[in-house]
């Protein structure tokens, strides 16, 4: 093996904790937000145990507000987000013909970043300073007069996190738009990779938005400032004007790489082409933009007026008519098709129902007049429970059981996932179909009991019964997925007879994903090769050293830093009994030092180039290059 | 990995664009720049003899204009091989647009 | 790292477009700089909606020197042309000459600094502090990010020059160098709306 300079590679914990990979860093992904899907899953059962029927005390009061501000804030930010970052990088480079993403280190960066905004957010709860203002953190009670300490780990958490996700989303329209495969153009590109596209478009604009808003929020509660506070001209309008204006686009994030999953799994599974590609990509696109005109229907009741209302109350109905498009694409798909019944398969046919349902609900709440009635009611919850679960989750569980022979080389054992779907989709409807029906019937959302006697007490106890079930069916799929590790890793490059490129190498691909970047001669780039009769794609190169990226400690040094930082600035005027530490956090010394190491780690990165290495062509023909 | 590709960018090896010969347009940017400007702040002195609503629309139209010709010119927004760079921030640029019609009409009443 | 196209002896003008990972920096940094439109439109929005809670503070008209903000507007915008004869020095293969353009530039920026910190003092000390009033946060965050952009420009030019002192303009600090100044022209892009919008409209009355 020749080399110019020397190569640095680590083996075991520190190769996980150092790599730049995109194959790896997916993996990661998959874990951390499976944790934390974990942690609000078990934060969502204790809030049905709760409700399960009147007048329990179960949990006192307080603590059902931290659970219910947790749970949402950790599946939104700490589990989904994260478990689609999961497969855009297990994924997107393969799809488009990529070695890597544009910015390995900049990813392994996100991920890091992602994480300690977890811990930073959760280690609220080994401090019982748990925050308690809702997911959505709305001013004053969230501010310095009404918020709890909590709050400060609410703000600082996502603020990190936040900042992972922005570089993300540059990092991965960057390799879309400069890293496609030759011959691969826009109009060439898989679903998935144009959903993730268009996702990280809408995370470029989105995050910005609340970024500002935390930062208002911070210095309100921090350093005095007083954006919210009324006494000093504040006003409390504008925090959620800020909040939804990331918001709003936020479950657009959430939901698009879910309908790219569809596409593909309905797609390969129905062994025809996706019907209608252009129209799909063009109502992708535009229900991207639309996204970003609607969020005051979050706020329809604010009193904004009549005019303000009835735009946004239109604006938000628009967006059913691409979305509309693209369910009948996928049912146009698998008409005439040719349709296997896998796991996958089963959960995106579940997945289009299901979506449905939670769109129609959508236009409903649309209806401003009408949402007067419904706001801040069981109803709201139904509703994006629906499109949360009922559409992402869904679609996260049929990219799972789709992928996972290409991320992991081993196919989970499809009896149990069938009993996973069955248990899950089951649970997941008796869950929250019925909380249509309290909605309606008057529950109000976020309280921590309910008299009885008002019609509501069977329905709460089926809706907790129903969660239980979903929570049968996760640990059902840890299970497999535990199982399935044991097995070797022997599956087949492409197990389900796929379309597109990342079935075209084996499972899993080689460190640098393709020896020779292929030669894209249409739309479903591997199967254009597979209807003339070749194995594998047209190389479009001859084969020659590959130049990878170095591995690298800095990212995680770079998000201690600012898990130091954020703790500097929220304990800066906290009691102390330790004189000495009192004054380290009072005069900033902490939250200095926290920000000095992320600055140095920018200041290093400048500073000291990364070579890379190199792997030669000797080793590329022996094919021995793998994770 | 860092083997060039040929789809996305071209590699212009040979450019002869002739707004990049020597530095006149950029210069002539700076100088349009300090003209919008200082037309701005003029505007401000002669306020008492000019309505309200001329005052805040001309220096509106000012920055904006200053905007599109540092942005045009030095940082080549016009230039081939731009098209991403133009959609993204015309993009950024609508976003930010309704945050402003946002905190201008929505949060008081 | 690929090297630059050869088309016999020449390089290429544009060295910081030569490589795939100098065009992707490029690329990068314009939507960064997208994202950073709508942080600034963010900012600005909450200084709208808030600059007439001026509360028990001095007003807008008689709180900003606008003769100060003018000769800091002129510092800036020269800055920005500084660093644009830096890239056109670049495109000559002229390391000395983009060195030069490059000090002066951050030179150019610490005297805005010091303007701004000065006049920061000056409004404190007549009663417009950072916690007075809604008015006067949005104002010191608006204004006071804009400034921390400019420290951070300075930093990184800074930091800059140093490494083409000890490597030399080539295909992997061409990139950095043009990067760096998309950033300047843009931070001195938010500044003409901040003097438009902050102090020129605050004078309107």
């Amino acid at each position: 093996m020749a080399h110019a300079h020397a190569v640095k590679r680590y083996r075991g914990l520190m190769d996980w904790l150092t790599t730049v990979d995109h194959k790896k860093i997916g993996i990661l992904y998959l874990i951390g937000g499976g944790f934390f899907f974990l942690v609000g899953g078990i934060e969502a059962i204790l809030i049905r145990i709760q409700l399960a029927k009147p007048e329990l005390s179960f949990l006192p009061a307080h603590t059902f507000n931290e659970l219910i501000t947790m749970h949402g804030t950790t599946m939104i930010f700490f589990a989904a987000m994260p478990l689609i970052f999961a497969f855009m990088n297990a994924v997107v480079p393969l799809q488009i013909g990529a070695r890597d993403v544009a910015f390995p280190f900049v990813n392994a960066l996100s991920y890091w970043l992602f994480l300690f905004g977890g811990i930073v957010l959760n280690i609220s709860w080994f401090f019982s300073a748990v925050p308690a203002a809702g997911w959505t953190g709305y001013v004053p009670l969230s501010g310095p007069e009404y918020g709890t300490f909590g709050v400060n780990f609410y703000v600082m958490g996502l603020q990190v996190a936040g900042i992972g996700t922005l570089i993300g989303g540059i990092n991965f329209l960057v390799t879309i738009i400069n890293m496609r495969a030759p011959g691969m153009s826009f109009m060439r590109m898989p679903l998935f990779s144009w959903t993730a596209f268009l996702t990280s478009a809408l995370i470029l604009f989105a995050f910005p938005a609340i970024t500002v808003g935390l930062v208002l929020l911070m210095f309100d509660r921090l350093f005095g400032a007083n954006f919210f506070n009324i006494d000093l001209g504040g006003n409390v309008v504008l925090w959620q004007h800020l909040f939804w204006i990331f918001g709003h686009p936020e479950v657009y994030i959430l939901i698009l790489p879910a309908f790219g999953i569809i596409s593909e799994v309905i797609s390969t599974f129905s062994s025809k082409r996706l019907f209608g590609y252009s129209s799909m990509v063009f109502a992708t696109v535009l229900i991207g933009f639309l996204g970003f005109m609607v969020w005051a229907h979050h706020m329809f009741t604010v009193g904004m007026g009549a005019v303000a209302n009835a735009l946004f109350a239109v604006a938000t109905m628009l967006i059913a008519i691409p979305t509309g498009i693209k369910i009948f694409n996928w049912i146009f798909t698998m008409w005439g098709g040719h349709i296997r019944f896998t796991t996958a398969s089963l959960f995106a046919m579940g997945f289009i129902p299901t979506f449905v349902m939670g769109g129609v609900t959508g236009v409903m709440l649309g209806a401003a007049p009408a949402d007067y009635q419904f706001h801040d009611s069981y109803f709201v919850v139904a509703h994006f429970h629906y499109v949360i679960v009922g559409g992402l989750v869904l679609g996260l569980f049929a990219g799972a059981f789709y992928w996972w022979p290409k991320m992991f080389g081993r196919i989970l054992n499809e009896r149990m996932g069938i009993w996973t779907f069955v248990l899950f989709f089951t649970g997941f409807h008796l869950t929250f179909f019925i909380q249509h029906i309290l909605g309606l019937q008057g529950m109000p959302r976020r309280v921590f009991t309910y008299m009885g006697g008002q019609g509501w007490d069977t329905s709460n106890l089926v809706s907790t019964i129903g969660a239980i079930l979903m929570g049968l069916g996760t640990i059902l799929f840890l299970v497999n997925a535990i199982i399935t590790a044991s097995k070797p890793k022997n599956a087949p490059a492409d197990p389900w007879d796929g379309r597109t490129l990342e079935w075209a190498i084996s499972s899993p691909p080689p460190e640098y994903n393709f020896k020779q970047l292929p030669l894209v001669r249409g739309l479903d780039a591997l199967f254009v090769e597979k209807s003339e009769g070749h194995k594998a794609m047209t190389p479009a190169e001859p084969v020659g050293p590959i130049h990878m990226p170095s591995p690298s400690l800095i990212p995680i040094v770079f998000s201690v830093g600012l898990l130091i930082a954020s703790l500097g600035f929220m304990y800066a005027n906290q009691p102390f009994s330790n004189e000495f530490i009192a004054s380290l956090f009072k005069n900033h010394v902490i939250a200095i030092a926290g920000l000095a190491l992320t600055f140095g780690c920018m200041v290093v990165r400048s500073i000291k180039d990364d070579h890379g290495y190199h792997i030669e062509v000797e080793e590329l023909e022996k094919e021995g290059v793998h994770q | 990995m860092m083997s060039d590709q040929g789809t996305g960018q071209a590699m212009d090896v040979v450019k002869r664009s002739k707004a990049h010969e020597g530095p006149r347009n950029h210069i002539i940017a700076y100088a349009l720049s300090i003209v919008l400007t200082a037309l701005a702040f003029l505007v401000i002195y002669y306020q008492h003899v000019l309505e309200s609503w001329f005052v805040y629309g001309f220096l509106i139209i000012l920055a904006v204009v200053q905007a599109v010709v540092q942005g045009v010119f030095w940082m080549h927004l016009k230039d081939r091989g731009h098209l991403q760079q133009r959609i993204f921030m015309i993009g950024g640029c609508i976003i930010a647009f309704t945050a402003l019609i946002m905190a201008l009409y929505w949060v008081w009443w | 790292m690929s090297d630059a196209h050869v088309q016999g002896n020449t390089l290429p003008r544009e060295l910081e477009k030569a490589t795939l990972e100098g065009r992707n920096k490029i690329l990068g940094f314009w939507l960064f700089l997208g994202a950073e439109t709508v942080l600034f439109g963010s900012l600005f929005a909450t200084f709208l909606a808030l600059r007439d809670s001026v509360m028990d503070g001095p007003a807008e008209s008689e709180l900003f020197k606008l003769s100060m903000v003018a000769v800091a507007t002129f510092i800036l915008l020269t800055s920005s042309l500084t660093s644009v004869m830096a890239i056109q020095a670049m495109h000559r293969h002229n390391l000395k000459s983009l060195m030069q353009w490059l000090i002066v530039t951050v030179v150019l920026g610490f005297a805005f600094l010091g303007l701004e910190i000065y006049e920061f003092k000056e409004y404190v000390h007549e009663g417009h502090g950072f916690t007075t009033s809604a008015f006067s946060s949005a104002f010191y965050t608006l204004v006071g990010f804009h400034g921390a952009h400019v420290v951070f420009g300075v930093v990184w030019i800074s930091i800059i020059i140093g490494q083409l002192r000890t490597r030399g303009l080539n295909v992997v600090t061409a990139p950095k160098v043009y990067v760096a100044g998309l950033y300047w022209h843009f931070v001195d892009l938010v500044w003409v709306f901040i003097f438009t919008v902050v102090y020129l409209m605050g004078k309107v009355g």
